[in-house]
């Protein structure tokens, strides 16, 4: 075939041709000028970077008839054999395919014997990694003593392959990436050499998109060319690398943002229709996000050039920056899952979706499974006006009466659940917080009648509990809200505090605490107020009211409640219950529910009565 | 003058003969399954085989060559494929050689090559070589591929073809020219199906993602029962019997590829719909699909453990085994629980 890719077309000749690695090359030009010759050379580094050529190379200063030079002529006999690859001095062998301990036995045996032609006897061993262990040890002796006029080139990808013992042996050179610059600047000379035209912009992407290797920019430059019918344009190369216009890009972000799984389905639809990689798009995506994450650590960070960067920072300000770590470590995840999916479309769209079931919901995505105290879930059958409603009593809470402030949010579920939105409905949008308050006062005596919401039974028996001050003082946190209306438009950004019931044992099952749960066990709760704990810890358990614990605890709460909260720990005493009493008393009782219920099962009194049977009391366990 | 076998390759034909004499030594052909990569392979081989000396752009059909290359004995071409690929060819001889068959095409397959690739042609002085699935090279045989194919002798073509072509070493990619065929239109390829006789070809060709070829096997496979009562239990999982299941799908002596291909489809379109409101898979399950869906954020971990699966799906596990811990996985993971932590 008459055509060569321009790969093994523009494959270097001469030191001067190649592109980039001039650390090794001054290396080597140097040695070869002053004859300072070491016997085994080791290129390493990754895809078509030039380790092959650059041994070709070297084969040719070694062997050159105007001596050994570090500019070989290519002219003479032997540079021309050499490049013609027909040179019998010069062995390339390919390690890859002649893996075996025979094969090298074979190569070595010659080794003794002087060139036929050259000065040098050259042995290439290309993919030297893919040699056996024995193989690599039947080389060692040679390897380290060869005789004068033999010299070895290994050349792998993969260093880390080769024993140590061989490594040690050897010069080792380790050829870098290619910069993108350094492959633009090549394609643009190979381009004009061979007179195709070309648009610049469109050699840059290629240089990006052959990461580092030369081979590969000309392997795509060879594909470019073809898919362009002989030019290289920038939106045939675009479309031909399947770049995604980034665009796309900022609308999934959107999409995302606003938790809309069906826009999200159709742009990657527009993704497909366009026939674009999905690869391409996981990466761009993640890079996009990247800039995004920076964007939102270092404002400044963003070059001020870069043509996307009003959509950026739009983009910084609808993501949080948790979402947005979220989103990059799954387009990450993405792309190396992307070959186990179905097909690709599959693969693409998945990670999508992920990023939108991982995404923190909004109030109203919250299903029934998030812990019941939260008032946020009430808001799944709220209008928006409750929604607002049962977030605002939080900045005002400060200023009221703990127990107070607590139900607002429980209590006004119930009126919702019952099917009472008009009250909220009714009002003026911007005294919502009032209106908020207020119909907890007409629903508050109807707590009788309603079935307690099935979502959280037990928060509201909470609210049951402690429902005596309800009415009185209603009206109190109605006030102070009217009074902070006009500033308590919600400053705070973060979810509603929590607030406290006097419920100490429900709390203390909702906080994590580890081991400073036994504190929290042994403690009884003499009084609280928003900011402030006082516990009462038995004198028998003063061994748990350690100052670790007592500081874990109070970090719990404070994360809980989301504000400062310190915790007073008393040891003496104890007055009331603990949960931990109360659970042991809980367990007594099931304990008696169950030994009369064993005893007055009719059955077992037959086998009483009738079999001589005798109850071992202590084996009944409560269910 | 022989044509190609699908309509839809008509465009990426053109695009390949349109480079005449600029065809470069080694191809590789990629893009999803089904959709007749290998036909155009086996076309383009056949192109470049042809002695016609008046071919312009479709191989005759008509010389010695062609003849050679349609009956498959033409001693210029090569198909490079995993031993177990060609079972059907010798019904006699693989109860014996049962053993032996490997879905892998090894080491000693391609050095066998470089006889043929060292060696001058038989006839013009063209070698074409089609490796097919490029990706069932393991390491060794991959490694000893590159130096024929970076720089064969003058003459020898290579036509890679790979269904996941991010398996393939960076090195062999490196070495090759990538051409990417995508999924045809839907209406050229129902247009064709509904011309094989295929009774619903939009429903096959949902069922494949859009892939032809697939979808005509789709449509004839024998398994299309055992699917359907598969899908149907995984419709309802109050009331599946894993260890039932898993036996009964064992006793059909399928591959755990297929198996998990079919419920990875189905979990995906379980999520698209729950979150996206869009099936892509199965549309003619659609009710059943809207039972599952609201839970469709719960399945999202028990997605990527099927992922894990199929990257393991081609080890020699205890099939049963295999499809127990799924099916037990998805229960779970509707239940809302995760087994893995």
């Amino acid at each position: 075939m008459a055509y060569q890719v321009l790969a093994r077309k523009w494959r270097p000749k001469t030191f001067a041709q190649l592109v980039g690695q001039e650390h090794v090359i001054k290396a080597l030009a140097n040695a070869f000028a002053s004859e300072r010759l070491h016997h085994a050379y080791l290129l390493t580094g990754t895809r078509g970077v030039g380790k092959t050529t650059i041994a070709r190379i070297m084969a040719k200063a070694l062997n050159c008839e105007t001596g050994i030079t570090a500019e070989p002529c290519g002219v003479c006999s032997a540079c021309t054999q050499i490049d013609a690859g027909r040179f019998v001095d010069l062995l390339e062998i390919d390690a890859a395919s002649n893996t075996g301990i025979d094969n090298i036995r074979e190569v070595l045996d010659n080794a003794q014997y002087s060139p036929t032609a050259g000065r040098f006897k050259v042995y290439i061993i290309d993919e030297v990694h893919m040699l056996s262990k024995s193989a690599f040890n039947a080389m060692l002796k040679t390897l380290e003593e060869p005789p004068s006029h033999v010299k070895f080139i290994l050349a792998t990808t993969d260093p880390q392959k080769v024993p140590i013992t061989v490594l040690s042996r050897c010069l080792q050179f380790s050829l870098r990436q290619m910069t993108p610059q350094q492959v633009t600047g090549h394609l643009h000379k190979v381009l004009a050499a061979e007179e195709i035209v070309f648009e610049p912009l469109a050699l840059n992407l290629l240089g990006h998109a052959a990461n580092g290797s030369m081979r590969d920019a000309l392997s795509l430059l060879d594909q470019a060319i073809a898919h362009g019918a002989g030019q290289v344009e920038e939106a045939g190369v675009r479309a031909m690398l399947g770049a995604v216009d980034q665009s796309y890009l900022f609308d999934l972000l959107d999409a995302l943002a606003a938790h809309d799984g069906p826009r999200l389905l159709q742009t990657a639809d527009a993704i497909a229709s366009r026939g674009l990689s999905y690869e391409a798009a996981l990466h761009e995506l993640a890079n996009v996000l990247h800039q995004v994450a920076l964007t939102q650590a270092v404002p400044n960070a963003l070059a001020d050039d870069l043509p996307q960067r009003g959509q950026i920072l739009a983009a910084a300000q609808a993501l949080s920056a948790e979402d947005t770590q979220l989103y990059y470590q799954i387009a990450l995840h993405g792309r190396r899952d992307l070959p186990l999916a179905p097909d690709e479309y599959a693969g693409f769209t998945m990670t999508l979706l992920r990023m939108l079931a991982f995404a923190p919901a909004k109030p109203e995505q919250i299903s029934g499974n998030v812990s019941p105290a939260k008032p946020a879930q009430i808001s799944e059958k709220a209008s928006p006006a409750q929604t607002t409603a049962s977030a605002a009593p939080s900045p005002a809470a400060p200023t009221n009466n703990v127990s107070t402030s607590t139900q607002s949010a429980p209590v006004q579920s119930g009126a919702t659940a019952l099917g009472k939105p008009e009250q909220a409905t009714q009002t003026i949008p911007a005294r919502e917080p009032i209106q908020a308050a207020t119909p907890k006062t007409e629903s508050a005596p109807t707590y009788d009648d309603l079935e307690p919401p099935p979502w959280h039974s037990e928060a509201a028996e909470a609210i049951y509990q402690a429902s005596e001050p309800a009415p009185q003082s209603v009206a109190e946190p109605a006030a102070s809200v009217i009074e902070s209306t006009p500033s308590a438009s919600p400053v705070r950004e973060n979810k509603p505090a929590e607030s406290f019931n006097g419920d100490w044992r429900g709390l203390v099952v909702q906080l994590k605490l580890g081991a400073a749960g036994m504190l929290a066990q042994n403690a009884e709760l003499l009084g609280y107020s928003d900011i402030h704990f006082d516990l009462q810890v038995a004198e028998e358990h003063r061994a748990v009211a350690t100052r670790d614990y007592q500081d874990k605890l109070r970090s719990a709460l404070s994360e809980h409640f989301g504000r400062d909260i310190t915790v007073n720990v008393n040891i003496g005493a104890i007055a009331g219950e603990t949960p931990a009493i109360m659970l042991v008393r809980e367990n007594a009782a099931r304990q008696e529910v169950a030994v009369a219920a064993i005893q007055n099962d009719p059955f077992i009194q037959t086998l009483v009565c009738d079999m001589g049977g005798t109850i071992d009391a202590a084996s009944i366990k409560p269910l | 003058m022989s044509n190609l076998p699908y309509p839809w390759l008509e465009k990426p034909w053109h695009d390949l003969i349109r480079e005449g004499d600029r065809l470069p030594h080694a191809l590789l052909f990629t893009g999803e399954a089904g959709i007749g990569k290998r036909a155009l392979a086996q076309h383009l081989a056949q192109f470049l085989l042809c002695e016609s000396p008046n071919k312009t752009n479709q191989p005759c059909g008509e010389c010695d060559a062609c003849r050679w290359f349609l009956a498959g004995n033409h001693p210029d071409f090569r198909l490079l494929q995993p031993a177990d690929a060609d079972e059907a060819t010798e019904d006699a001889d693989t109860s014996k050689k049962a053993k032996k068959k490997s879905s892998v095409i090894g080491v000693d397959d391609v050095r066998d090559l470089a006889d043929f690739v060292n060696l001058s042609a038989h006839r013009g002085g063209t070698r074409v070589t089609i490796v097919v699935p490029a990706e069932a090279m393991n390491t060794a045989a991959a490694n000893a591929f590159l130096k024929t194919l970076e720089e064969p002798p003058a003459g020898a073509v290579f036509i890679l073809i790979s269904d996941h072509w991010r398996r393939l070493l960076p090195t062999i990619r490196s070495r090759c020219r990538v051409f990417p065929l995508t999924i045809p239109e839907p209406k050229v390829a129902m247009a064709w199906l509904a011309g094989q006789a295929v009774v619903n070809p939009l429903l096959h060709l949902a069922h494949t993602g859009g892939a032809p070829l697939a979808a005509a096997e789709d449509a004839a496979a024998e398994w299309l029962p055992v699917r359907s009562a598969f899908l149907e239990k995984m419709a309802e999982p109050a009331t599946l019997n894993v260890l039932q299941l898993a036996a009964e799908l064992e006793k059909a002596k399928l591959d755990t590829v297929l198996i998990l291909d079919w419920l990875q489809k189905w979990v995906y379109d379980v999520i698209s719909l729950g979150m996206a409101g869009v099936i892509r898979y199965y549309p003619d399950w659609q009710d059943a699909l809207e039972r599952v869906s609201p839970r469709a954020r719960l399945l999202l971990g028990f997605a990527s453990q099927l992922n894990e699966s199929q990257a393991l799906a081609h080890h020699p596990l205890n099939q049963r085994l295999v499809l127990e811990g799924l099916l037990f996985g998805y229960l779970d993971a509707l239940r809302g629980q995760d087994r893995r932590g």
